[in-house]
């Protein structure tokens, strides 16, 4: 997962960013509203966090610029102002969720992971194509009830294809929502995680959860369970 | 003053100007009608070329009269005298030359005295037939005239004086006697400034006690806010002061253990809280009737539909009973966080629906219903958060603050907030809103 943090305070993004990539995300940052917005336009990424006080460019109207692009990225607001007045005008500018500072990090992981997961039409915490289930919550992965071991990495791929399950995911995307510095990456790194992936959820070869589509990527075939 | 004086004078001036104009003209009136009369009375000499005016057919008895102030005399074309009024006793100097047929009127002095003097030239046939030139002229003492026109004058200047002094009296009088709440007002602010008083009197007449009311209005809201800021302050210093003790007591250890760190976390948690709740109390609480008012539906309206984002996976479905809209005075701020915190309270705890209603009221105040069906709150609980003053770091744990800052502006306001159960299960907060 990318996020997009733009935060005035260094502490806090500082905070914040260590937070995200403790929990396995790609993070860019800014400390200001124009480079924010730049961003934003300029990586694809699963989720932006944006402080409403910031200098340059307000939050609110960075969310504004984001949204008249057309834009769908899950936004999630920091105000220090706690006041509904101003949680409705940053809602109403379309961010999707709003967290008044303090923050605990584990209220800001939470947040985000619901609205990465609703903006992929997931409503519930676990994930489920049966039989793979994630729960995002605590991270872990589980083919009919049995756990299946995997590292920090291979779960990030798998909950990717997953949140995507029926879409073709190329390799770039992979590596553009996974990988912190697009430099030093290998796209043959990709294909050594989901050969190991297949090992680890389908040992013995019944299942095939993940397609490779020559030329195009990859797509996580089994259906997504019905929600409720 | 200025004005009212200026007035006058252009007044008594152009009044004086019509009047002699006036004067002046019946003057030439009367001497022209003379001049017509004496013309009517002229007879030929048998001779020829001269004439004469025969006096016992003259009506105006002055021309008789010696020295009786009007004078009339006739001269022929060689500007010689040939006739002249018996009233004349004095001579009387040539008249200058005329336009045939015309009237030529004008005040001259002669020998000291001042005369209407009209002059009027004509022809006349003589015994051949051969038309004559002739002059007639009238003279009419204007002494009387002069006396009466000063006198004139003198009575309406006077009158004048006396009238602009009048008036400048009575306008002064009544400035004063309508100025003089003002000049209490000032007096009153005086005193207020110097803490003698603490508003103004009620005394003031129709006019400006709108103004008195409202300035007392907005003296007592001054109060309010600064007693509003200090007790703010002042609780805000206190109840920050345990957890800073906890704090310090930790700052002491060498070593930070697993349940020390949460009781660091228990502590800044609690003083967020408490920093929050306080900033909350000593912002905001306008004066309902100063406040523009604010239409409570639209503010429903932002509200649900900014709180359904953020409930989005909940998918609780909203059933609103309201009218079109109700309108209310207060702070739009302030009426967004109240309805704010309820609404999303409801939003929390509610599983399926959430109902909003404006049920009708007998004595017509307004009222909103929003009711949830969640797990409700204990009758313990609600005396809790209803119970004024509580603070909030005396309040219960994982309670928040948004229960005790809608208590608090809602008590504000005078609006009465009340929670009972819903029925089958549930919480229903209900708002009741003064009239305004």
């Amino acid at each position: 997962m990318r996020a997009i943090v733009i935060e005035d305070d260094i502490d806090i993004q500082q905070q914040i960013v260590e937070r995200l990539k403790a929990e396995g995300f790609a993070v860019d940052s800014a400390d200001n509203g124009d480079e924010g917005l730049y961003l934003v336009q300029e990586y694809p990424a699963d989720v932006a966090i944006i402080d409403l006080g910031l200098p340059k460019m307000s939050g609110l109207e960075v969310i504004n610029q984001i949204r008249d692009q057309g834009n769908k990225i899950p936004i999630l607001i920091l105000t220090a102002r706690g006041r509904w007045q101003d949680k409705v005008e940053g809602l109403d500018a379309g961010a999707d969720d709003y967290l008044v500072k303090p923050f605990h990090h584990e209220e800001m992981m939470a947040r985000i992971r619901v609205l990465i997961r609703r903006a992929s039409g997931w409503s519930d915490s676990r994930i489920v194509c049966s039989p793979v289930s994630l729960d995002t919550a605590t991270q872990r992965t589980y083919v009919d009830e049995r756990e299946v071991d995997l590292t920090a990495f291979e779960y990030k791929v798998l909950e990717y294809l997953m949140l995507h399950a029926g879409e073709v995911i190329s390799k770039t995307v992979l590596t553009e929502h996974l990988y912190d510095d697009e430099s030093d990456n290998d796209s043959n790194v990709i294909e050594v995680f989901i050969r190991r992936l297949r090992q680890k959820l389908d040992p013995d070869e019944s299942l095939k959860p993940i397609e490779t589509l020559r030329g195009r990527g990859y797509r996580f075939t089994l259906q997504r369970a019905e929600q409720n | 003053m200025v004005v009212l004086v200026a007035f006058m004078v252009l007044t008594a001036i152009a009044l004086e100007r019509a009047v002699v104009k006036r004067a002046l003209q019946a003057e030439e009136d009367v001497l022209q009608l003379l001049i017509y009369s004496l013309l009517g009375a002229v007879d030929q000499d048998r001779q020829g070329l001269s004439i004469t005016v025969s006096g016992d057919r003259l009506f105006e008895p002055s021309l008789v009269t010696r020295n009786s102030g009007l004078y009339a005399l006739l001269y022929d074309q060689q500007k010689r005298e040939i006739w002249h009024s018996e009233s004349i006793t004095i001579g009387f100097p040539r008249i200058g030359v005329t336009e045939l047929g015309e009237w030529d009127f004008q005040i001259v002095e002669h020998l000291a005295t001042p005369y209407f003097r009209l002059n009027f030239a004509l022809q006349w046939p003589d015994t051949n037939n051969k038309l004559q030139r002739y002059d007639v002229v009238v003279w009419r003492n204007a002494v009387g005239y002069f006396e009466q026109l000063s006198r004139f004058r003198q009575t309406l200047w006077a009158w004048l004086i006396i009238t602009t002094f009048l008036l400048l009296v009575v306008m002064y009088l009544v400035t004063r006697w309508s100025l003089r709440p003002l000049q209490k007002i000032g007096l009153e602010v005086k005193a207020i400034e110097d803490q003698q008083q603490s508003g103004f009197e009620q005394d003031y007449p129709d006019e400006i006690a709108p103004l008195t009311a409202n300035l007392n209005i907005l003296l007592k809201r001054e109060q309010y806010q600064r007693d509003r800021y200090r007790n703010a302050m002042d609780d805000l210093a206190h109840s920050l002061k345990t957890p800073l003790a906890v704090l310090t007591g930790l700052s002491d250890q060498r070593e930070i253990s697993l349940p020390q760190i949460e009781t660091l976390r228990e502590q800044t948690d609690r003083m967020n809280q408490i920093v929050s709740y306080q900033l909350q109390k000593a912002t905001g609480v306008a004066d309902i009737r100063i406040s523009k008012p604010v239409d409570l539906v639209k503010i429903i309206d932002k509200l649900v539909s900014a709180l359904e984002k953020v409930y989005q996976e909940k998918a609780i479905r909203v059933e609103r009973k309201l009218p079109a809209q109700m309108l209310l005075r207060i702070d739009e701020g302030d009426c967004l966080e109240v309805v704010g915190n309820l609404l999303d309270n409801a939003f929390k705890y509610g599983k399926k629906r959430i109902a909003i209603e404006s049920p009708e009221s007998e004595d017509k105040s307004m009222t909103l219903v929003i009711e949830d069906d969640g797990e409700g709150l204990t009758a313990a609980e609600i005396e809790q958060i209803l119970n004024r003053g509580t603070r909030l770091d005396q309040a219960t744990e994982g309670q928040g603050i948004g229960l005790a800052v809608v208590a608090d502006i809602v008590e504000s306001y005078n609006i009465e907030l009340d929670f009972n159960t819903a029925e089958p299960v549930g919480l229903r907060a209900s708002l009741k809103f003064p009239k305004i």
